[in-house]
């Protein structure tokens, strides 16, 4: 666990670069650059067959072998783990694909590629975030249509997105909306975060770092450029507030981070432990322990 | 006799066109994510200055153009030179009037008139045209304060341009309607998307 950086290996040249054709990686990089320019706004894109299936990561896949360059380091996590199935597989992908160096190691990474965590190490302006999403659009729950959600959009009619918190307070006093909570960017478009947790939304906000979002299966792209103001919704009476636990992690002892819940026997024992498996190694390797 | 004509006229791209492509995509991306910063691209990684077609110039065509980005040329760069490697390495149909093109090669004497290029509309403002902008310099213009995403406070920045280009500019910055626009001189360029709000008002 928490190997350090893994040397560039050699690339399977039977296929291009990172795996996509080069006028694919095209139409995603355009893509992309208006992505940065309208921040939060969902920009459509022609989504291609990726090797694994919809719900895997196709979407951030194919904005990471867009971006992907040969000294890129690539990180990959999935719920923050770096060493858990669809971390596992999407690593080894580019690494053979791109021949690129991988990382477990947050800091180390230049790109990195997530399923429903930001990391728990604070991103600097050399990074690259890559978010694999679900359901782009945050109207999407009330409005099936493309048609009416992108009218919403385009008039900045958002109201519903704050009917639905209300409806959250009337039945359980408080906003139950723990993950894909919706936020505003630079004041504009309402956006879902992908499904991080609500604990994660104050890392979007003012970040050095460059956030992308892919969602494959729906084809759209977008993104929030460093230093962008992103802010939760809520309401003055009921604001905005993250996940607190009053435990701390069983590893590292840590307080402040994002903490999984695990039942350790028959008896319904708790155990709680960090989520960032990188986090709370680098933790333990200082000499802090849960104890 | 057309085999003479041809070599002269056609031009190698980039040295490696797949990575430098990638570089040049990442250089451009960094610089509308980062506005009124000076981005570089390493001369070992860009093609050769194409007959008025400086470094930069050349590579965010050729890393950005395809058969689906109708160009538009102002007058300064529409050359059978810069016609002929285009359309061989880039295969993007060029296009006379402004408001087909998604992509535009400008050079300072336009900048007084940006009509005509397609501005994006409210449910679709990706759709909009970017412009590419080549200048012969990023500075020695006013010192203008840019606010907005991407930037933590604000940039100076001194890219000589008139007080035209910021008044045409505004006038079609309906946010999220509006243009994007890199500015390409030698190996370097600046990104200025339309979210950037520059204080363009008064002073000297």
């Amino acid at each position: 666990m928490n190997a350090a950086t893994q040397p560039r290996p050699r690339r399977d040249d039977a296929y291009n670069f990172a795996y996509l054709d080069e006028q694919t990686k095209r139409m995603i990089r355009r893509g992309l650059l208006k992505a940065v320019a309208i921040p939060g706004y969902q920009v459509p894109f022609g989504g291609r067959e990726m090797p694994l299936p919809y719900g895997w990561g196709t979407g951030g896949m194919q904005l990471t072998a867009a971006i992907l360059g040969a000294d890129d380091v690539l990180k990959v996590i999935d719920q923050s783990a770096d060493d858990t199935t669809n971390a596992v597989s999407i690593r080894r992908f580019f690494a053979r694909t791109a021949g690129v160096a991988t990382t477990e190691q947050t800091a180390q990474a230049s790109i990195i590629q997530t399923r429903h965590r930001i990391p728990e190490t604070p991103l600097t302006a050399d990074q690259i975030m890559v978010f694999q999403v679900p359901n782009p659009d945050p109207l999407r729950f009330i409005e099936p249509l493309e048609s009416e959600t992108r009218t919403l959009h385009a008039l900045k009619d958002y109201g519903v997105m704050h009917v639905k918190l209300y409806e959250d307070i009337a039945t359980f006093g408080h906003i139950a909306t723990a993950y894909a909570y919706p936020v505003t960017v630079a004041g504009r478009y309402v956006m879902d975060p992908s499904p991080i947790p609500k604990f994660d939304n104050p890392k979007l906000h003012m970040s050095p770092a460059l956030m992308l979002f892919g969602a494959g299966r729906e084809k759209r792209l977008y993104a929030v450029p460093p230093y962008t103001q992103v802010s939760s919704l809520d309401f003055e009476d009921h604001p905005f507030a993250p996940q607190r636990w009053e435990q701390h992690c069983a590893i590292c002892g840590s307080e402040d981070t994002f903490l999984d819940e695990l039942i350790v026997d028959d008896q319904g024992t708790q155990s709680f432990v960090c989520s960032d498996t990188d986090y709370c190694a680098q933790r333990v390797a200082q000499g802090r322990d849960g104890q | 006799m057309a085999a003479p004509l041809l070599h002269t006229l056609l031009q190698p791209a980039f040295p490696d066109p797949v990575l430098d492509a990638q570089r040049s995509f990442r250089a451009a991306l960094k610089a509308l994510a980062e506005p009124g910063v000076v981005q570089g691209l390493r001369p070992a990684h860009a093609p050769s200055p194409l007959a008025g077609l400086a470094e930069a110039s050349h590579a965010l065509c050729l890393a950005l153009l395809d058969i689906d980005t109708p160009l538009w040329l102002a007058p300064a760069f529409d050359t059978q030179a810069i016609r002929a490697n285009l359309a061989f390495h880039c295969g993007c149909p060029i296009v006379s009037a402004r408001q087909n093109a998604r992509f535009a090669l400008l050079d300072s004497s336009q900048l007084h008139d940006l009509s005509g290029f397609d501005l994006g509309n409210d449910r679709y403002p990706d759709q909009s045209c970017t412009l590419l902008v080549q200048l012969p310099s990023l500075e020695g213009g006013r010192r203008l304060a840019w606010r907005g995403p991407g930037i933590q406070r604000e940039h100076l920045v001194a890219v000589p341009l008139a007080e035209h280009f910021w008044q045409e500019r505004e006038s079609r910055n309906d946010f999220p309607r509006g243009l994007d626009v890199f500015f390409l001189a030698g190996h370097h360029l600046i990104g200025l998307p339309r979210s950037t709000q520059v204080a363009f008002h008064g002073g000297a």
